[in-house]
């Protein structure tokens, strides 16, 4: 059976999806002319809690304009190698992390890098939708930017109603701008916050469980809205749901953990194969749904 | 039982009616405009230096106060460690604590040397009660912001300095608020750290805060005594007033914090 | 592409100004109480360093007598109505009574005290004394001399009145601690006595008050405080006298009193005695908010142990 075929039969739908598997260790070179091929590349990447490591020895490489997956039983570390790759860890006291994460080629935690410049870079979605709760659905989308110091008028409206259109709310919302974002339901509050965080043009978006607070059809819609951003940004993307991962990846990475609870990389590959064919009887048995 | 707990309840609140009754009823015959236009030797008197007197202290105080409070309630909340938190929650339970004589005495010995009886010193005792208050409420409000608003804003690639105030102290801004006509309500009615401080006065200074000043629980206090009826009388129109504003901030608090919702 | 992800070198990025300039804040108002608690005391010294302690209590006992009665005193009158109050409002008011009846016990005190001592002074002492403190003098007052009043000529203030008054001022506040540890007894607790039958009365004696007794004594401790505090209220309704009176009905005088009427012009052996007076006050009402403090966590270890 062809890969398209499987994962039409394990969802039971099909969906709009790139039919050509973009594996790892292939990039789309032409599109992308930077110092690297890839758009994110970790190198042993470890996080630790105090004392307590959280996260062992990640080494993995993204590639631009892709979705990866991260998948896994709870606990393995998979929101913390997510809050490492945009520098949200080390908000919380006590935390450190080593190895080495490279963004385009460049060192994500080098000795002269201000992590604020590296959040615009990477921008985050969060498991919870969060729009800021005084803002206005405009005020939300802009926020990033006007906090950044734009102040042009034109140039807000313009931005926000691109990343509006991009995030597939700019019609139920357009009319309705000054109203307050947490009037939408949870589904476009979602959105919201997905068009805030793109509003930022950054070069990649970290999603963690995005969809899990959401109802199915929510949660389609940000399924497709994943797919169609993926022409623009590099994505990772948390779940815990394997459809979701099969449905909407190019790449997946299967974590678990150790007997330390450190979490750690099992398995990465495409998509495709992961879910057909994985190299570790590990990877086989959480597919399979015999644990996790 | 039941009837007893409720006839206790009734107990409690019996003396708030009598006492807005008979402040009211008091006051009434008395509240012309002259009461609020004259001075206690203009004839006839009136009691405009006392209630200018009050807005201007607890004015000024509430500016002094309000960004020392609000700035600690934010480095309290935002950035200090546990251990910190903790103790200064005692500290400000202390200062909450200390009786406003004595804060009146303390603002005797150290300001009024200096600037002599004056407004100044006026200023420096209501402040010193104020301070707590704004702090503590601040701190409160800022506790209720939920930490998914930080990280949305962190996230965005904004820095600390501009998380904190432009989108944590957006949020709560209304509760803010709410802390600092708590705390001015509280500075309007004090009169103990006066007495010891402003001592009040028949003239009208305005703006003049090194020298005396008359305000409002001043006048009620010097003129509760008195047998001329005129008099008198403005003690009681005072007190209305006094009620009234010390009520009215009061109810609006209380409303903003029913029908705000943070989150 | 590059990006430019470099941090300015400067020292004052404006992250670290912005909490220096928080902390400085925070800073300040922890040296305001401190410069409070150094001021005092040294301002104390003199008079506590001149005398032995019990010849300065001696000296003053008026005034520390007074002090103590009239917390006394609001304390009987508070306690009983404000728990009571408390308990209403919590387990058998309606729901919608219960927050309009909440709402104006606690606007009580948000009245100035001066508002609660002009009403005392021209209203509340004349009946007070026309009736409470007839009816306690006539039926104890044969014997006890404490308790006992000039029929003919009974005084314009009195330490009883003083007393009456604050408590009638911190009820509110006694009935806002109170509800709030009464509701804090978890439901658990309740359930299970009802479970066996009992009345809604009963449960409230052997279950609800018993675990609320700490937290409640905490209350009326903090309460306490507050009323050694009073000042204004107190002063335009005890009189001025600095002795101890001879009976309760007579007028009197509290440390916060003396401080009020006598510091501005105060000779500097006076000025340190009182002082030192304020200093005694302040440490007697902090170490009662404290306690309050340990009883609530004592109350909180308790019924947390229960869930």
């Amino acid at each position: 059976m062809s890969s398209d075929e499987i994962i039409k039969t394990s969802t039971g739908m099909t969906t709009s999806h790139r039919t050509e598997q973009v594996s790892a260790d292939k990039a789309a070179d032409d599109a992308y002319p930077t110092s690297s091929k890839y758009a994110l590349e970790l190198n042993n990447v470890e996080a630790f809690y105090g004392t307590f490591r959280a996260v062992a020895g990640v080494s993995l490489k993204i590639a631009p304009k892709s979705v990866t997956a991260f998948i896994g039983p709870s606990g393995c570390g998979k929101s913390t190698l997510l809050r490492v790759l945009n520098r949200m860890h080390e908000t919380l006291p006590g935390t450190s992390v080593k190895g080495q994460i490279l963004l385009d080629g460049v060192d994500l935690y080098g000795p002269k890098v201000d992590p604020v410049r590296a959040r615009c870079l990477v921008g985050m979605v969060f498991q919870k939708p969060n729009p800021f709760p005084t803002m206005s659905i405009f005020e939300n989308v802009i926020s990033g930017l006007r906090l950044a110091g734009v102040r042009s008028k034109s140039e807000l409206e313009s931005v926000a109603e691109t990343s509006l259109r991009k995030a597939a709310i700019w019609d139920e919302v357009k009319d309705k701008l000054h109203q307050p974002g947490t009037s939408l339901s949870g589904g476009q509050q979602q959105r919201l916050c997905i068009a805030r965080t793109i509003a930022v043009k950054p070069e990649i978006v970290l999603m963690d469980e995005p969809c899990s607070a959401l109802d199915p059809l929510a949660t389609l819609k940000v399924e497709e809205l994943v797919r169609e951003l993926a022409v623009d940004y590099t994505i990772v993307i948390v779940t815990h749901n394997m459809q979701q991962a099969s449905r909407v990846s190019d790449t997946t990475a299967f974590f678990s953990m150790d007997e330390q609870r450190a979490g750690y990389l099992v398995e990465v590959d495409a998509t495709s194969k992961i879910f057909t064919n994985p190299k570790e009887s590990l990877t086989e048995g959480y597919i399979a749904g015999r644990f996790g | 039982m039941r009837l007893s707990a409720l006839i206790a309840t009734i107990a409690a609140i019996i003396p708030l009616i009598a006492l807005i009754y008979f402040v009211i009823v008091r006051a009434i015959p008395w509240l012309d405009a002259e009461l609020f236009v004259n001075n206690p030797l203009d004839k006839p008197s009136g009691i405009s230096n006392a209630i200018f007197g009050s807005l201007q202290l607890t004015t000024a105080a509430i500016l002094a106060v309000s960004p020392i409070g609000v700035l600690a309630a934010i480095y309290l909340n935002e950035y200090a460690s546990p251990r910190v938190a903790s103790w200064s929650e005692l500290v400000i339970d202390v200062m909450l604590g200390v009786p406003s004589i004595v804060v009146g005495m303390f603002a005797f010995m150290v300001v009024v040397p200096q600037l002599g009886v004056s407004a100044g010193a006026g200023v420096v005792a209501i402040g010193i009660l104020m301070l707590p208050i704004v702090v503590r409420t601040t701190q409160e409000v800022l506790r209720l912001v939920p930490s998914s608003v930080r990280e949305a804003s962190l996230a965005l690639g904004v820095p600390v300095w501009k998380t904190v105030i432009f989108v944590v102290c957006r949020t709560a801004f209304s509760g803010i608020l709410t802390a600092v006509i708590l705390a001015y309500s509280r500075g309007l009615g004090e009169t103990a750290p006066l007495l010891l401080t402003v001592r009040g006065t028949f003239a009208q200074n305005w703006l003049d805060f090194g020298t005396t000043m008359n305000a409002l629980p001043l006048t009620i206090y010097s003129y509760s005594g008195a047998a001329d009826s005129r008099t008198l009388g403005q003690a009681w129109a005072a007190a209305l007033l006094l009620m009234v504003l010390a009520l009215a901030l009061n109810i609006v608090v209380r409303a903003r914090t029913v029908n705000s919702r943070v989150a | 592409m590059t990006f430019n992800i470099t941090r300015s070198p400067s020292l004052l990025s404006p992250d670290r100004t912005f909490r220096a300039i928080t902390l400085m804040a925070a800073v300040t108002t922890a040296t305001i109480l401190a410069i409070i608690f150094v001021v005092l005391a040294l301002g104390s010294i003199p008079a506590l360093t001149a005398t032995s302690f019990l010849d300065f209590i001696g000296t003053n006992a008026g005034p520390i007598f007074g002090t103590v009665a009239t917390a006394l005193i609001a304390i009987v009158v508070a306690g009983p109505i404000g728990i009571l109050a408390a308990i209403y409002l919590v387990e058998f008011a309606p729901k919608r009574l219960a927050v309009v009846l909440t709402f104006i016990v606690e606007l009580i005190a948000a009245i100035p005290s001066v508002v609660f001592g002009l009403w005392a002074v021209n209203d509340l002492s004349i009946r007070l004394r026309d009736s409470v403190e007839w009816w306690i003098a006539s039926t104890f007052g044969k014997f006890i001399p404490f308790l006992s009043e000039d029929s003919n000529n009974p005084a314009a203030d009195s330490v009883f009145r003083a007393g009456f008054l604050v408590g009638i001022m911190i009820i509110p506040l006694v009935v806002a601690l109170s509800r709030e540890i009464i509701r804090a007894v978890p439901i658990s607790l309740r359930e299970g006595y009802i479970g066996i039958g009992a009345t809604r009365w009963e449960t409230i004696r052997h279950v609800v008050l018993p675990t609320a007794r700490i937290g409640i004594t905490g209350a009326l401790m903090l309460a306490l405080g507050r009323a050694l505090g009073e000042t204004i209220a107190v002063t335009m309704v005890i009189g001025g006298s600095n002795d101890v009176p001879g009976s309760l009905f007579q007028p009197g005088s509290t440390i916060a009193t003396r401080i009020a009427t006598t510091l501005p012009e105060a000779n500097p052996d006076v000025k340190s005695v009182l002082i030192a007076l304020g200093v005694i006050l302040f440490f007697v009402s902090l170490g009662l908010s404290l306690a309050m403090r340990l009883a609530a966590r004592q109350t909180a270890k308790i019924t947390a142990s229960v869930k």
